[in-house]
């Protein structure tokens, strides 16, 4: 009989759920400007100025947005770079509740 | 995040391909020099709980993985994970990068001011990078000081005149303006 526990279980997910399984987030705060966050997201990720505009509502409206995707070493990477020019961002994985 | 109305006729505008220029006034000038040599400061070298490692700090790693105690610093240099055991562990590998990032951003504003002594400040799209990051810093540490988490600009446009805070509120609004000249000015370059 296998035996699979939660860390088996997490290990066979990330698997199936492709090699992007970690995001970068960020959560609005009152003091960076709506124009400096669209802006940001357009300088770090080369996003159109639609694309970055759009993001940064959600994250005005929502509280947060996903604002990448891929690897946890390339999340970190884009974490780092977020904090960087003052932006609030976490990494985490793709599949935890947001 | 807020919406900022940024007035066409000051702050910075863009001159040309890649040159962004503003002039301030003497006093001005003085305030900025002030409020980034207080950020480069800020920036250095931390006092809470570090315990020096020549080796470690050579590869960039501190010895330090606890989040700051200054709630400022704690703003400037956030946590990357809402778990405190890998945002510890990441804090030990990155946060000395990340404080040396944010130290030449300051340090960038700090030379460009101090070599203006007409006023007049020339960046390129660079030099302009550095001053949305440092100028960010500065309302961010400003931010936290005036609680703009837990008050409405409504409050904060009411305090009272001899209130230090509304002095500090001034200084506040008027980086978000001068910062905002400075990004409608880049973003003209990306249409």
């Amino acid at each position: 009989m296998v035996k699979v526990d939660d860390k088996i279980e997490e290990a066979i997910k990330e698997i199936f759920s492709g090699d992007k399984p970690w995001v970068t987030i960020v959560w609005d705060d009152p003091v960076n400007l709506m124009s400096y966050v669209t802006y940001v997201l357009m300088e770090l990720f080369g996003y159109t100025r639609e694309k970055a505009h759009e993001l940064m509502m959600k994250v005005h409206t929502e509280g947060k947005a996903v604002v990448s995707t891929g690897s946890r070493e390339e999340m970190e990477h884009d974490v780092a770079r977020l904090h960087e020019y003052g932006l609030w961002a976490t990494l985490q994985r793709g599949d935890q509740a947001l | 995040m807020t919406d900022q109305n940024s007035d066409e006729q000051h702050g910075f505008h863009r001159h040309g391909d890649n040159a962004f220029v503003a002039e301030f006034s003497e006093s001005e000038r003085e305030v900025l020099i002030n409020l980034v040599e207080q950020i480069i400061e800020l920036l250095g070298e931390r006092t809470d709980n570090h315990v020096d490692d020549p080796l470690a700090a050579m590869v960039g790693i501190t010895t330090h993985d606890s989040p700051p105690e200054d709630e400022v610093l704690l703003r400037l240099l956030p946590n990357a994970y809402a778990d405190q055991v890998d945002a510890a562990e990441f804090r030990r590998y990155t946060e000395s990068t990340l404080r040396a990032k944010k130290y030449a951003h300051s340090m960038s504003m700090r030379i460009t001011l101090k070599s203006a002594l007409d006023g007049i400040i020339e960046v390129d799209h660079e030099g302009a990078n550095d001053w949305l990051g440092a100028m960010n810093d500065i309302r961010l540490a400003l931010g936290v000081r005036l609680k703009v988490e837990q008050t409405s600009h409504e409050e904060l446009e009411l305090l009272a005149p001899d209130d230090p805070m509304r002095g500090v509120y001034a200084v506040y609004s008027w980086l978000g303006w001068l910062q905002e000249s400075l990004i409608v000015a880049l973003m003209d370059e990306a249409i």
